[in-house]
């Protein structure tokens, strides 16, 4: 699964200015809203599934990345988000570094395949140490939005 | 590694796959033991502690695992690690 098959363009911040967990994804959400990618009705259940499954361990993996996430009944198809913060996010996570690119996932109740297709490929790309690094450093959306295209298009190494 | 390796297949049963959940108790177990392990998936390999490598192997329910382990308590972790497999992780919907 690409980046562009469930990363919403128009919901994608270069500059969140939330500085703790519950901010973030807060942010990240209302931007799907904003996008068009969830329904106003859904968005506190939303963030109130993602910080739940926050509780039962963090989705910060290390190399100042979290992939925080849910299931969720309104969405009939993965949605998702990417985001960046400047300052970085105390996310808990198992390194206790900071956080500064976060990908959110919003999954259908029913549909495992897809969340482990979209972990997997975030994660294969997140090993190559210059898409991570200019993800870091993206200045604008549109910056972040052409990385995730120039992987999809296999110009890192993942 | 160039201990020796102890070597075990186990297979993912959870429905689920190895996802985020998932990987933070392998991670979990594994560094209570003085041991060092991989997954590999195929040709590709994974740290038994570096979550991100663990998610990267996208491995889905059915899929074979081998483990490949070096240290004194080798064994005992791929006990530990085989039977947590088994149990699908203990998540609900497996």
């Amino acid at each position: 699964m690409k980046f562009m098959d469930f990363i919403s363009p128009q919901a994608i911040r270069a500059d969140l200015t939330a500085g703790d967990k519950p901010g973030v994804v807060r942010e990240m959400v209302q931007a799907l809203l904003d996008a068009g990618a969830i329904d106003p009705g859904d968005m506190e259940s939303i963030v109130k599934a993602i910080m739940n499954r926050e509780e039962l361990g963090s989705t910060g993996i290390g190399r100042g990345v979290a992939v925080p996430h849910a299931k969720h009944a309104s969405v009939d198809r993965l949605v998702g988000t990417v985001a960046v913060s400047r300052e970085g996010v105390d996310f808990d996570s198992l390194d206790g570094e900071k956080v500064y690119v976060l990908f959110l996932l919003v999954s259908p109740l029913d549909r495992p395949g897809d969340h482990l297709r979209a972990l997997e490929n975030i994660a294969r790309q997140l090993r190559d140490d210059r898409f991570c690094r200019f993800l870091k450093q993206a200045k604008t959306a549109e910056e972040i939005r052409q990385l995730l295209e120039e992987a999809d298009a296999n110009q890192f190494g993942g | 590694m160039d201990q020796a390796k102890t070597t075990r297949t186990v297979v993912v049963t959870n429905r689920a796959g190895l996802h985020l959940r998932a990987a933070l108790q392998i991670f979990q177990l594994v560094r209570e033991f003085s041991v060092e392990i991989e997954l590999v998936v195929d040709r590709q390999r994974a740290k038994a502690t570096d979550m991100l490598q663990i998610v990267a192997l996208g491995a889905s329910q059915g899929t074979e695992v081998t483990l490949e382990a070096a240290g004194p308590e080798a064994d005992a972790a791929l006990d530990a690690l085989a039977s947590l497999f088994a149990a699908g992780f203990h998540e609900e919907d497996s």
